[in-house]
C-alpha cells in the first residue's frame, strides 16, 4: 500500500502550488499512472479520499487519473508494439486486475516468438494539472 | 448569495488551472540523490537489499560480515516495521548499524534513509565503510517504488518461497541489479527450480546478474564476497 505514501506526495505538491497562487481551494488534481509504475489505481483513489477527508485545502478536491497505455518491444527482432488502448491498465473491478508489467513474462513477441518483451512505456507517476480557486 | 461558496456576498471566484508535469517522486528521488552524494563523501558504495520478510536478508549480512570482517569494511542501515532486533544482530557481529522503524509503512524512503546516515555517521567516528548496505522492509512490493539513494539494488527469493515470485512480482525484479536465490541448502525439500526463478528474472529484467547461496552452509558465498569486492574496486 505505497499508493498512500505516494499520495502523501502529491498532497505536499499541491498545497505548495496552491500556496504560490494564493488558492483556499482545491478543485480538481489531475495525475498520470504510468502503466509500468505498479501502482494501483484503485489503491491511489481511495488513498486520496481517506487523506483529503478534514482537510480545508482538499476537501472537496476531485482526482482525475490518466492512464495512459502500454507498449512492447521485442529485444530479439526488435518487433514493437505501439502504446495502445488494448494494453491500457485494467480498472474495471469485475474483472481480475492485471499489470502490463505482469504481461512483459506472459507474453511471447507475435513475430518471432521470442519469450519475454521489454517495457514501453513510462513507470512514473506524475501530477498533470491543479485547478484550484 | 454565492452560489459556489454559500456566503452571503455577491462576488466572483477565480478558478485558476495550473500545468503542474512534475513526478510524485520528485521529492523522494531528489533527496535520494543527496543521499548518494552523501554515501560517496564517505567513501561508501550503497547497496539497497529487497526481499519478502523472511527470505534471509540479515542472515546473509551476519554471514557476509563473518566471511569478510578482515578484508572489507561495512556498515548497515536496518529498516523495520518495529524493533531494535536486526540492528542488534548486525552489531553482535562487530559491524556499524543502525535501526529506522517505520512504525508502519511498508518500504523506507530516502528521507528516513537520510537520518539514518547521519545516525551512522554519529556511530562510525573515524571509521570509513566501504559498503553501506540498506535492509529494507520486508516486503516484495512497496520498496521497489523508492529510491533511496543506493548504487545497486539487490533483489533476493528464498527456495521455501517458491521460483514464481519474479513472474509473480515482476516490479522488484525490473529495477534491480543482482537476484540473489537464497537457502539453496532447502532445495531437496522445496520444488523450487532455479532455472525457472533465473528465467522468470530475465524476462522482467535481461540485464539481472544471478548469485545462488546459502548463508547457512557457505555454498555459493563466494560469488557474493566477489561480487561485492569487485564493487568496492569499479565505483
Amino acid at each position: 500500500m505505497h499508493e498512500l505514501s505516494l499520495v502523501q506526495g502529491l498532497f505536499s505538491q499541491v498545497r505548495v502550488v496552491a500556496k504560490e497562487n494564493n488558492a483556499q481551494k482545491v478543485l480538481r488534481v489531475l495525475v498520470e499512472i504510468g502503466p509500468f509504475s505498479g501502482v494501483v489505481v484503485d489503491s491511489f483513489c481511495f488513498a486520496f479520499d481517506a487523506l483529503k477527508k478534514g482537510d480545508k485545502l482538499l476537501q472537496d478536491a476531485v482526482l482525475e487519473i490518466k492512464t495512459p497505455p502500454a507498449g512492447f518491444r521485442c529485444p530479439n527482432c526488435l518487433w514493437e508494439e505501439e502504446p495502445n488502448e488494448a494494453n491500457k491498465k485494467n480498472t474495471d473491478t469485475d474483472e481480475m486486475f492485471s499489470s502490463a508489467l505482469g504481461m512483459l513474462t506472459k507474453t511471447c513477441c507475435p513475430h518471432c516468438g521470442e519469450e519475454g518483451l521489454l517495457p514501453l512505456g513510462s513507470d512514473d507517476i506524475l501530477l498533470l494539472q491543479i485547478e484550484m480557486e | 448569495m454565492c452560489d459556489t461558496c454559500g456566503c452571503q456576498s455577491v462576488h466572483d471566484h477565480d478558478i485558476k488551472l495550473v500545468e503542474i508535469n512534475r513526478s510524485l517522486l520528485e521529492a523522494n528521488n531528489a533527496l535520494a540523490e543527496k543521499n548518494r552524494h552523501h554515501i560517496e563523501a564517505l567513501g561508501a558504495v550503497a547497496v539497497n537489499l529487497i526481499s519478502s520478510p523472511g527470505a534471509g536478508k540479515t542472515t546473509l549480512l551476519e554471514k557476509t560480515a563473518e566471511m569478510l570482517a578482515e578484508s572489507l569494511d561495512f556498515a548497515v542501515i536496518e529498516g523495520d516495521i518495529e524493533t531494535e532486533r536486526d540492528a542488534e544482530r548486525i552489531r553482535a557481529k562487530g559491524i556499524p548499524a543502525v535501526q529506522l522503524t517505520t512504525g508502519g509503512a511498508c518500504h523506507l524512503d530516502a528521507k528516513l534513509v537520510h537520518k539514518g546516515i547521519h545516525l551512522l555517521e554519529a556511530q562510525l567516528a573515524d571509521s570509513r565503510p566501504q559498503i553501506l548496505f540498506i535492509e529494507n522492509v520486508g516486503n516484495l512490493v512497496c520498496p521497489a517504488t523508492f529510491d533511496l539513494g543506493e548504487h545497486k539494488r539487490v533483489v533476493m527469493v528464498s527456495v521455501p518461497e517458491g521460483s514464481d515470485k519474479p513472474a509473480k512480482y515482476p516490479r522488484a525484479f525490473l529495477g534491480s541489479d543482482l537476484f540473489i536465490i537464497t537457502k539453496i541448502d532447502l532445495l531437496e525439500y522445496f520444488d523450487f527450480s532455479i532455472d525457472e526463478a533465473v528465467k522468470c528474472a530475465k524476462l522482467v529484467n535481461p540485464d539481472i546478474k544471478t548469485i545462488a547461496l546459502s548463508a547457512k552452509t557457505g555454498q555459493g558465498m563466494d560469488q557474493w564476497m566477489n561480487y561485492l569486492t569487485k564493487l568496492t574496486k569499479t565505483d
